[in-house]
């Protein structure tokens, strides 16, 4: 459980700040509903969090991986926030406005802005899937069923979010374990014949590949042709697969 | 026909809400109470609707039963609550009162103060619309909203792949994709972008309006620092990278999933119930109405995650036996066993079918 609060905590700057504001309100705050909320009910969850034995009950309940969520009832961004407030206000003359902007940089430098996570990019579109899903999947919809197509691991995120009419042979869980449809896409140089075969055994309508990633006659060989290409993607169709309704 | 659809979901979003809280008006009297009724309106709306979705998906209904039941008891309840208002309006008093300020306090400081508040919250409403986060568990979560609404079923088709599966119980209990859907569905807005855009931009919002009713709480004798306040809370949202796991971070990269709501609207929605139930009991003022507030939150939790059921009885437990203790007021054991009934249920379900 140190490890997950370690975790969560990150640098641990803003738990030494929590833990100062706290000792700060134990000192300052009089009133008792806010030394209940903010003092007397903190420190309580902390003790349960590092208890060896509600530790073990948790986990046999619900498991450890969610454990770090018990964190989210310590009420840290409303403890600093006060405490900050209170020692601000406590101060006189130009201390006061220089405490202010010390503080906000304290916690900017303790911190780290979120929108720097290289996770965040550019929205293509209103629906923040890529634009080539959209496209790669508003190609492959036949209105009223649904149709089976294999994607390569960049695409896995997002095609269900976008269209529920595309259904995959596998999905993000196939990070977890292996398949070997996946593994034949994801492969520098696929075996045409077998990922051919894989697909059909999976019923796939549609199987998407990097553009020029296996040549063209030997997929036609399989029976499969090149629908379209889009956004750098080659969609080929299996000619032997029925797509009415 | 998109400017119709985002009237739509505004209605829905704000409007509705707030009529719904009309209930609650003298709940917070002391301060932006038209912040209050929208909270409390909105909290009432994801209760009922957990009270109502959970067991038509354990019965395996369709999502247009869901639906129908939802637009049923929102109806009532936006109505009911809006009579209330009228009716006190029709006596003289301000059923809505905006944002309590004090001329005295008002200098050029505090409105600087606020000003780059705004501007820092307008920008992430702006980031929220042109960034887009890629966010591993969105394939299973906005999957579910969007296989809802074209599958006319709940939770018996695999998200990942569109299988189909049996009941699914462990995220059946909490249906927090499937509001997505029925926003997606009443306002005809695609339910990708309802979970990636307006989901996100409304909750943001209403986190900061929680942490602004908890500050004026906090800062009763201080309210010129009210704004330095929320600056400070800000800051601590937009720099809350320091961990994947962080409620800050939560709300600006997962907001439209249940688990962030729990963690930034409901956790703190309950603080400020508690801060106003000890104000009541101080006050020996009458406290049914905050708790039926703190039983909707409650449930609230449980529409969120499975685990909101456990963080939020834990919650209520710890601070309801502070309260208990400090005040000598021992019937406050009825209303947290009132409070916790159905987050009880909600977990004792999750153990039978899981």
């Amino acid at each position: 459980m140190v490890e997950i609060f370690q975790k969560y905590m990150g640098t641990g700057l803003m738990l030494i700040w929590f833990l100062l504001a706290l000792v700060y309100l134990y000192l300052h705050e009089k009133r008792k509903s806010f030394r209940i909320l903010l003092i007397y009910a903190p420190v309580i969850l902390l003790l349960a969090f590092f208890n060896p034995i509600f530790y073990r009950l948790f986990e046999k309940l619900v498991g450890n991986e969610i454990y770090f969520r018990l964190v989210w009832l310590l009420p840290v961004t409303v403890v600093i926030g006060y405490a900050a407030v209170l020692a601000c206000a406590a101060l006189k003359g130009r201390a006061k406005g220089v405490f202010a902007i010390v503080a906000i940089a304290v916690l900017m430098i303790s911190g780290k802005l979120v929108y720097t996570n290289p996770l965040f990019s550019r929205a293509e579109n209103p629906y923040h899937v890529p634009q080539t899903v959209v496209d790669i999947c508003d190609a492959i919809e036949v209105e009223g069923r649904e149709v089976m197509a294999a994607f390569p691991q960049e695409f896995l995120l997002y095609v269900r979010q976008y269209s529920p009419l595309v259904c995959m042979p596998y999905g993000r869980e196939v990070f977890n374990y292996h398949d070997e449809l996946y593994g034949v896409i994801m492969s520098d140089e696929p075996d045409v014949e077998k990922l051919a075969a894989l697909a059909k055994q999976d019923l796939c309508h549609y199987v998407i590949l990097e553009a020029g990633k296996v040549s063209q006659a030997e997929m036609e060989q399989y029976s499969y042709e090149l629908f379209d290409v889009i956004g750098g993607y080659d969609i080929y169709k299996d000619n032997t697969m029925y797509f009415g309704l | 026909m998109l400017a119709v659809q985002i009237l739509l979901i505004g209605i829905i979003m704000f409007i509705v809400p707030v009529m719904a809280g009309g209930f609650f008006y003298k709940v917070e009297k002391s301060f932006g109470n038209i912040l209050f009724m929208w909270i409390s309106g909105q909290i009432m709306l994801w209760a009922g609707f957990q009270c109502i979705c959970v067991p038509v998906i354990l019965r395996w209904g369709s999502f247009g039963d869901v639906k129908k039941l939802f637009l049923g008891f929102t109806a009532v309840l936006a109505v009911g609550g809006a009579i209330i208002c009228a009716l006190r309006s029709l006596k003289g008093r301000k059923a809505y009162k905006l944002v309590g300020c004090n001329k005295h306090y008002i200098n050029r400081q505090y409105i600087v103060l606020w000003g780059i508040f705004a501007v820092l919250l307008l920008t992430q409403l702006i980031l929220t619309g042109v960034m887009a986060y890629e966010e591993g568990d969105d394939a299973f979560y906005v999957a579910i909203s969007t296989i809802t609404i074209d599958a006319e079923t709940m939770y018996s088709k695999l998200p990942y792949t569109g299988g189909t599966t049996g009941m699914d119980a462990r995220h059946g209990l909490a249906p927090f994709p499937v509001w997505i859907s029925v926003l997606a569905s009443l306002s005809g807005l695609p339910a990708t972008t309802v979970a990636h855009i307006v989901v996100p931009i409304v909750l943001i919002i209403m986190a900061y309006a929680i942490f602004y009713l908890v500050g004026c709480h906090l800062l009763e004798k201080h309210r010129a620092y009210l704004p330095y306040f929320m600056l400070l809370v800000e800051v601590m949202v937009l720099f809350g990278g320091y961990s994947l796991y962080s409620a800050e971070n939560f709300l600006l990269v997962r907001t439209s999933q249940g688990k962030a709501v729990l963690a930034n609207l409901v956790i703190p929605f309950l603080f400020l119930l508690f801060i106003l139930l000890m104000e009541k009991i101080q006050k020996k003022e009458w406290t049914a109405d905050i708790w039926i507030l703190l039983t909707s939150t409650m449930i609230t939790a449980c529409l969120c995650s499975t685990l909101g059921a456990l963080l939020a009885c834990m919650l209520l437990g710890i601070v309801g036996l502070c309260i208990m203790v400090c005040y000598r007021k021992w019937n406050v054991l009825i209303g947290m066993a009132f409070s916790c009934a159905v987050p009880v249920c909600v977990a004792a379900l999750y153990f039978v079918l899981g």
